[in-house]
Parts: structure tokens; sequence; C-alpha cells
């Protein structure tokens, strides 16, 4: 044998294996991500559902339309300053791009509406449904119908919905609506728990923390830049299942935001403590629940 | 025919006398203490400086297996030929330490020899351990030997696999890498600052993980010599434990508060610790005292810049927050920015002080080595719990997301904010991806002495 020959095979070996590793790298990517059930309108699973990526938006043929309506959706209070009367963006609640199922996602909100409202005890369109996040969670004025902005806002939730179909739905709860009035809320224990796992981000009082421009890094959880008492938010039924399941965030490893699920229990309690603090008025709430008993945990 | 015989019967010889000298090299290269000291291993206040030096050199964390006993040994250390598993230093007498005199002690922590006189493989940190004061070891053996719980727990046996799990090879690297040593004081430096250069050398041996290593796996420096390279910068596992010397990829943009700041409670304003280095944080550092802290801090600020390296890193102006803010998402990174990690890290890069670390002027996003950058992003991050916050936080994982979005977003953050780095391919994301996938579950320094033929 002679050395020659050997240092041949050994280099041929060497870089083979040096493709070799480069070549599977540039295929060793993420696995596919799990994908949602598609339902048509007899609950028949009929496809497959993954919320679409950031990065699409930019081939879309109406990008700019639904950038748009993603900024404001993010950055409503400062966007909008004439529409939003607290420190809310709609984002602050509709975790993650609202693309989080029981985070109050917008993925079948498109396909959903026009839809009867308990609280007005009428068939809203999304138009009136978005108007009624404005005047409440955000305490603020509605946007006229045929505005840009209110456009906008729809382009991207329709984006997230592109490939259904008419009649079909992604096959997720907005909301994990836990029977919450088999619990007795503690709201001393509630405090307790806002003190060890939210007041580091919400503030000791509720009062959020602002960035170098003024807007707001944390929400506020009450007061008057927080959502008024006419909000879904504000009722226990309605916070404890977005609590549930949505904070505290940036606590965990999971994506999208780091979010824990905590124990009903807990989100009870917790959430008996701040949705009854003081915060803005809703003078409209006389026409809540016409001709019906307002919902034991109204505050009107 | 006659020559091969020759061949290896020199070969045999040569191995003979290598297997025989390398097996007596413990006996004189480190020989048990003549006339050990008489240590009172019952004395309250010795048992309790003892507590405060085992914490400053961090021996619970290598000692204690995830959900372990403290102390019990057991937790895995990845080496590329197979596990290697730490030892059992509690005073249990069977499976522990608790039949070790104070010589036996001494020896294994400040030489890296067992009481059989086989040599430790130096994932042990004896070698910065080995400019320990003698009362320092004396208080740590009378806490080992009163206050620590014996457990029963038999040692793992490693699984690197026959013949390179023999130990005498071990021996040939202590003569190599291991002399005995005593720290020198510098006398260009202040008192303040030679006490940080005794803790940052030896206890609380920060050079294991933030000194580059060199063929055999050395630690390139272990004090600040003409080199600079002592604490210039280090890869294991996949994070890049940067450079802590005054320089523009190191710490010069730090102050000396920072620093403490950093050591005492895992985070500042703008920065926290993650990976290994919140486990340092956790278990060490958060339990230093002020004068200690303060003592480091200054002696990391007085390090020189690694030479080639005095050039400051200057930021560029911020464009990025403005793009941001006016809704100019014209590149797929910026979009995945605005989706995915502007809940947290903000438009404007600053995070949120205490809460999310910022990504404008933090050197671990520019750093020339974007390891760390990359592996949090990818797997997710937790901030050390202590006693200082009520909440520790934690970065999500984005393993998820494909290569090309992850280089796209990196890219992005590493050229925002007057940030400027090399360029990161999909290809270092694919190259991530299998370190991540192959990490052992809890971290550990890498053990060096798989590579010692
Ligand atoms: C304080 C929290 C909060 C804020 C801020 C908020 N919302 Fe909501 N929104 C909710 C809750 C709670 C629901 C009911 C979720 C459910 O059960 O579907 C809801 C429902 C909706 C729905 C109906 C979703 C569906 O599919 O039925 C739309 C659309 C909506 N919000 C849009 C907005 C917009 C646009 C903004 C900003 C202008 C906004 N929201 C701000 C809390 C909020
Ligand atoms: C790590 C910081 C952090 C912690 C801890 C945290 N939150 Fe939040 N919270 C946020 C952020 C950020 C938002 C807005 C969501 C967004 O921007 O993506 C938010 C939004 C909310 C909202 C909806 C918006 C509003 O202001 O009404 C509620 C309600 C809320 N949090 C309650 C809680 C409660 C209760 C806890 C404790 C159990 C908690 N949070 C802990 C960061 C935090
Ligand atoms: C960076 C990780 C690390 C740290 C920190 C560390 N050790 Fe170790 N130690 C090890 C490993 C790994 C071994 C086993 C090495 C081997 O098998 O050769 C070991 C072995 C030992 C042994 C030998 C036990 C035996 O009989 O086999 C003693 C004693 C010991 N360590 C004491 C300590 C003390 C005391 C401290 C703190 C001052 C400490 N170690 C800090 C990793 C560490
Ligand atoms: C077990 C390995 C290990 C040891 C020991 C260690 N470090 Fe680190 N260190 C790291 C890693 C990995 C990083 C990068 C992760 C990070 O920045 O949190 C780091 C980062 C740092 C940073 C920079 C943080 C930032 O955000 O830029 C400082 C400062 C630091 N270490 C100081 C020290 C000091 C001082 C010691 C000695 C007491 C020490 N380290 C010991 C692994 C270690
Ligand atoms: C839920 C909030 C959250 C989101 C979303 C988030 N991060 Fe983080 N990020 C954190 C926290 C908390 C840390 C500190 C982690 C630690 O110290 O262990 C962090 C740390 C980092 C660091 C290290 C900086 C340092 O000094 O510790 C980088 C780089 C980073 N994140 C990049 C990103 C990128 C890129 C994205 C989007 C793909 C993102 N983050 C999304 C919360 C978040």
């Amino acid at each position: 044998m002679n050395k020659g020959f050997i240092s041949v095979v050994l280099l041929i070996a060497g870089s083979a294996s040096a493709a070799w590793a480069m070549y599977s790298n540039s295929f060793y990517d993420a696995p596919p991500t799990p994908a949602l059930e598609v339902v048509n309108a007899d609950g028949e699973v009929v496809g497959e559902y993954r919320a679409p990526l950031a990065r699409d938006i930019l081939s879309e043929e109406n990008a700019e339309d639904i950038i748009y309506g993603m900024r404001l959706l993010n950055e409503t209070s400062r966007l909008l300053p004439d529409n939003v009367g607290n420190g809310l963006n709609c984002n602050s609640c509709h975790m993650a791009q609202g693309k989080r199922p029981l985070g109050a996602p917008y993925i079948n909100t498109v396909g959903d509406y026009p839809k009867f409202m308990p609280r007005s005890q009428a068939v809203l369109d999304l138009t009136q449904r978005i108007n009624g996040c404005f005047r409440r969670s955000m305490n603020g004025e509605p946007l006229p119908d045929d505005s840009a902005e209110m456009h906008a806002m729809q382009a991207y939730m329709a984006w997230l919905a592109k490939d259904l179909e008419p009649g079909q739905r992604v096959n997720i709860e907005n909301m994990d609506y836990f029977k919450v009035g088999q619990y007795t809320p503690d709201p001393v224990r509630g405090e307790r728990i806002y003190s060890q796992q939210c007041a580091a981000c919400h503030g000791q009082n509720g009062e959020g923390m602002k960035d170098q421009f003024g807007d707001y890094i944390f929400p506020a959880l009450w007061g008057d830049e927080s959502f008024n008492i006419g909000a879904g938010m504000a009722r226990l039924s309605r916070a404890a299942p977005f609590v549930k399941h949505n904070m505290p965030l940036g606590v965990s490893l999971h994506a999208p935001l780091g979010q824990i699920e905590l124990s009903e229990q807990d989100a009870v309690d917790v959430s008996a403590y701040f949705t009854v603090k003081p915060r803005p008025d809703f003078p409209d709430k006389i026409f809540d629940w016409p001709g019906v008993p307002n919902p034991p945990d109204s505050r009107y | 025919m006659k020559a091969v015989k020759y061949l290896v019967a020199m070969g045999l010889i040569g191995f003979l006398l290598i297997f025989a000298f390398a097996k007596s090299v413990p006996y004189w290269f480190a020989p048990k203490m003549e006339n050990p000291p008489q240590v009172d291993i019952h004395n309250p206040a010795l048992i309790a400086k003892g507590e405060y030096y085992a914490r400053v050199a961090d021996c619970v964390a290598c000692h204690t297996a995830p959900g372990g006993k403290p102390f019990a040994g057991g937790l895995g250390m990845q080496t590329p030929l197979g596990a290697i598993y730490s030892t059992n230093i509690t005073p249990d007498p069977t499976t522990g330490i608790g039949n070790y005199s104070y010589a036996d002690f001494e020896r294994a922590v400040r030489r890296g020899v067992r009481p059989d006189h086989t040599a430790l493989y130096p994932a042990m940190p004896f070698v910065s351990y080995m400019i320990a004061k003698d009362e320092e070891i004396e208080a740590m053996y009378a806490y080992f030997m009163s206050a620590v719980e014996p457990v029963q727990q038999a040692n793992q046996a490693s699984t690197i696999p026959w013949p390179a799990s023999m130990r005498w090879p071990v021996s040939l690297w202590h003569l190599m890498y291991a002399q005995p040593r005593e720290f020198q004081p510098n006398p260009n430096r202040t008192a303040q600052e030679n006490h940080g250069a005794y803790l940052v050398e030896g206890l609380a041996h920060c050079g294991a993980c933030h000194t580059p290593r060199g063929i055999g796996f050395q630690e390139k420096a272990l004090y600040d010599d003409t080199s600079g390279n002592f604490l210039a910068g280090s890869v294991l596992e996949g994070w890049f434990a940067k450079s802590l010397r005054n320089e523009g990829v190191g710490l010069e943009t730090w102050s000396n508060a920072d620093i403490v700041e950093f050591l005492r409670t895992g985070r500042t304003d703008i920065t926290a610790a993650f990976g290994s280095m919140a486990e340092v944080v956790e278990h060490s550092t958060q339990y230093f005292t002020a004068p200690d802290l303060e003592a480091m801090a200054a002696y990391l600020s007085s390090l020189a810049p690694k030479p080639g390296r005095e050039a400051t890193w200057q930021p560029q102006s911020d464009t990025t927050t403005a793009q941001l803010r006016n809704g100019n998402f014209d590149s797929p990174g910026a979009i995945i920015y605005a989706q995915e990690c502007a809940a947290c890290h903000r438009m404007d890069g600053m995070g949120a002080p205490r809460v999310f670390p910022a990504l404008a002027g933090n050197s671990i996003v520019f750093a020339e080595d974007p390891s760390s950058m990359i592996q949090v992003t990818m797997a997710g991050g937790r901030m050390p719990h202590t006693e200082h916050d009520t909440m520790a936080f934690a970065m999500p994982g984005f393993y998820h997301l494909s290569n090309q979005d992850l280089a796209d977003v990196l890219n992005f953050i590493r050229n925002g904010w007057g940030n400027h780095g090399s360029e990161i391919t999909p290809r270092d994301i694919a190259r991530m991806r299998k370190i991540v996938d192959n990490a052992p579950q809890h971290f550990v320094p890498p053990a060096q002495e798989a590579d010692y033929e």
C-alpha cells in the first residue's frame, strides 16, 4: 500500500463527509408546525390550518392594507388617539397577533360575523363588533364604518383566514369559558397572586409601565388608562378564562409569548381582584341587555 | 518480518514506559500533603465560612443532578466520547467523601487527585481552585464534613467506552496543564483589584467558561498574562461566554455598578443572564458579599483589551426605531420582528427594564460570535431566580421558525438600532439546531478530557 493512495482516499472521504455535513445541515430545518383542524358547517374535518407566517404578508396583493391593519391592532393607542380613550391596544388582549387559540384570536372572526350578541340582543356585523371594542375595551369612540382604518383591520383579520372557504371554521375556541360560577372567588388570595405574578409588569397599583415615548409596554389593569366597566374584560366570566391561558407571559419557554396555564382557582381569584378596581364608566351601559336581566358578573 | 517484531516490541516497551510513568505522576507531582493541619470540623464559625467559600466556588452546581439531593453528584456532562458524571461529595462514608481526611480533600480540590491516586478529569476545576488559600480549603472541609447532609448515592460510571475511559493518560494532562501555581498579586493593581483577581482566577473560576481553550482543551491563560487571552471569550455547548475584558466586545460599556448588579441579580436594565450563566448567578454569585462583588468588578474593568481589540465598537445611528414605528416593514426580518418579538423587545429595541432585555446596544446581539443569540432565540432562556426580584422571566424558544426566518430576524436585530455585526446564514441556524437537539438536558462546562490523545 502506498501513502499516496491512502491520502487520496482520506482526502476524498474527508471532503465527502464535509460536503455531506453541509448538505444535511441545509435540510436540517424546523419540523412542520402542528396543524389545527378545519371543519365545515356540519362539523366534519375537511382540512388543516396553520396561521400564516409574518413573511407571507409581503407577498400578498393587498400587503399594504394588511400591514396597516396589523399596525393599528398592535399600536392602536398611539396611531388612533382620537378613537382610543385609554392606553390599550387591540392586541393587548388579542394575543400574539390574533393567532393564538384561547387568546381571543381573530382566526375565525371574519367568517363568524354577522353574529347574535346577547349583550345587545341583536345581530352585529364585524364593523359593529370592532366598534364595540373601541367604545368599551378602548374606552373610546367608534371608527367610521367605511374608514381606511376599519377596512385595514378587517383586511388583517381576513388574511388570517385566507385559506378558509366560505362556511369553514378552524376548530378552536376563542376563549376557554370554563364555569367560573362554580368557584368562590377569593380576592384576598387574588391580591397575593397579583403582587407575586403580575405586579412586576402591570405595577403594584395596576398602573402598567410606559416606554420612552409614553406608550404602554405593560398595559394598565385598572384606573383611567384601562378598559371601562362596559368591557368584556371587566366581567369575571371573561377575565378569568383570559388570564388562565394568557397571563403571566414571559415566564416559560413556550412560544409565542412564554405563557403558562394558571389553575382555574388562581385565575378566578386574581381576576376577582383586578376587575372590580376603579375604572372608567360606560354611560351607554343603560342600553345593554335590553329586555333581559344583566348577567350576575356585570358591574351595572 | 524481524523488523516488524522489533517495531512491535519497541512499541510495547514504549507504551509500558509511558503507562508506568503516567501512573507514577500523581505520587510525585501532586502528592498528599505531609503535615496536614488539624481542622476543627465542628467549629461553627469555620463551617459558616466554608459554606460561603463553597458558594463562591459553586460546588453545588456541578455536584447536584437536576432534581437530585444537594452535592450527591450524578450530573451528566457531555464529552465527544460519552457522558461523565460528577461524584457524590456529601459526607456519606460509603458512597461520598465521608472517609476523606483533610489531606485527601485538599488534594482532590486543589490538585485533582483522588485518594486512590487516580487523576480527576479537568471538568472538576481544580486548575482554578489550586490558588485557593489553605484557610479556605480548611473551612470548606469543615463545612462538607459537618454541615452537608450525607446522602447514600453510588457514583455513576461514565459512558465513555474503553480504551478512552482509561484514566491514567489524564495524569499526563495534569503534568502538562496543571502545574502548581500560587496567586500572584499584581503590584500595578490596587488591593481591591487584586482581591478581585484572586476570586476570579481562583474559587469563582470564571475563566473555566470565559477563557478560550487551547489545543489540549486547556484554558489558554489562567491569569491576566501578556497574551490577553484570560477571559477573552469562549464557546461552550453552543453558548458564547463573551469576553469579560474591558473592550468593545467585552464589558467596556458596563460600569462597575452594572457588573455588580448583574452578578447579584442576574440582570441589569438592559441585559439578563441565560444559559449556564443564569445558573452561575442562581447558585453562586447572588450570594457573594458586596465587597467581593465590587472587587471582582474593579478587577474586570481593569483588564486591558486583548491586543488587536483596542478599537472600540461604536454604535451607528439608530434608524430602526423610526422605521418600525412608521410601519416600514420592507424586509422579512422587520416584519417577523414585528410579529414575533416586538411585544417584548419593543419597536425601540429597549425591552422593559429588568423584565425584557434590550436588544439595542446589547453586546450579545452584535458579538463577533453569534452563538448565544442564536441559541437563546431558538431554545429560549430563563433568568436566574434570586432573592432580589419577585419574578424571573423567560424568553420563549422559537425553534418552530424556519432556518430562513430565524436568520432573517436575527440579522435584522444584529443590524438594527445602531447595532452592527457579521451576517448569520440559515446554515448557522441549522448547525445550532443540531446542537440544541443533542444538548444535555442541563448545562455543565464541557469536559475537556476526551481529547487527551
Ligand atoms: C381589554 C381587552 C380587549 C381589548 C383592548 C380589545 N378587545 Fe376585542 N375582545 C375582547 C374580548 C374579551 C372579546 C371576546 C372574545 C371572545 O370570546 O371571542 C373580544 C372580541 C373581539 C372581537 C370578536 C372576535 C370573534 O371572533 O368573535 C373582535 C373582532 C375584536 N374583539 C376586535 C377588537 C379590536 C379591533 C380591538 C381594538 C380596537 C379590540 N378588540 C380591543 C377584549 C378586548
Ligand atoms: C412579563 C410581564 C407580564 C406579567 C408578569 C403579566 N402580564 Fe398581563 N400583560 C402583559 C403584556 C405585555 C400585555 C399586553 C399583551 C401584548 O402586548 O402582547 C398584558 C395584558 C394583560 C391583560 C389584557 C390587557 C389589559 O390591560 O386589560 C390582562 C387582563 C392582564 N395582562 C392581566 C395579567 C394578570 C392578572 C397577571 C398576573 C397573573 C399578568 N397580567 C401578568 C405583560 C405581563
Ligand atoms: C465545573 C464543575 C465542578 C465544580 C464547580 C466542582 N466540581 Fe468537584 N468534580 C466535578 C467532576 C465532573 C468530578 C468527577 C471528575 C472525575 O470523575 O474525574 C468532580 C470530582 C470531585 C471530587 C472527587 C470525588 C471522588 O472521590 O471521586 C471532589 C472531592 C470534588 N469534586 C469536590 C468539589 C468541591 C469541594 C467543589 C467546590 C469547591 C467542587 N468539587 C466543584 C465537577 C465539578
Ligand atoms: C459555567 C460557565 C460559566 C461560568 C463559570 C461563568 N460564566 Fe459568565 N457567562 C457564561 C455564558 C454562557 C454567558 C453568555 C450568556 C449570558 O450572557 O448570560 C456568560 C455571560 C457573562 C456576562 C455577560 C452578560 C451579558 O449580558 O453580556 C458576564 C458579565 C459574566 N458572564 C460574568 C461572569 C463572571 C464574573 C464569572 C465568574 C464569577 C462568570 N461569568 C462565570 C458562562 C459562564
Ligand atoms: C415573551 C417575551 C419575549 C419574546 C416574544 C421574545 N423575547 Fe427575547 N427575551 C425575553 C426575555 C425574558 C429574555 C431574557 C432571557 C434570559 O435572561 O434568560 C430575552 C432575551 C433575548 C436575547 C438575549 C439578550 C440578553 O441580554 O439576555 C435575545 C438576543 C432575544 N431575546 C431575541 C429575541 C428575538 C429575536 C425574538 C423574536 C423572534 C424574541 N427575543 C422574542 C423575552 C422575549
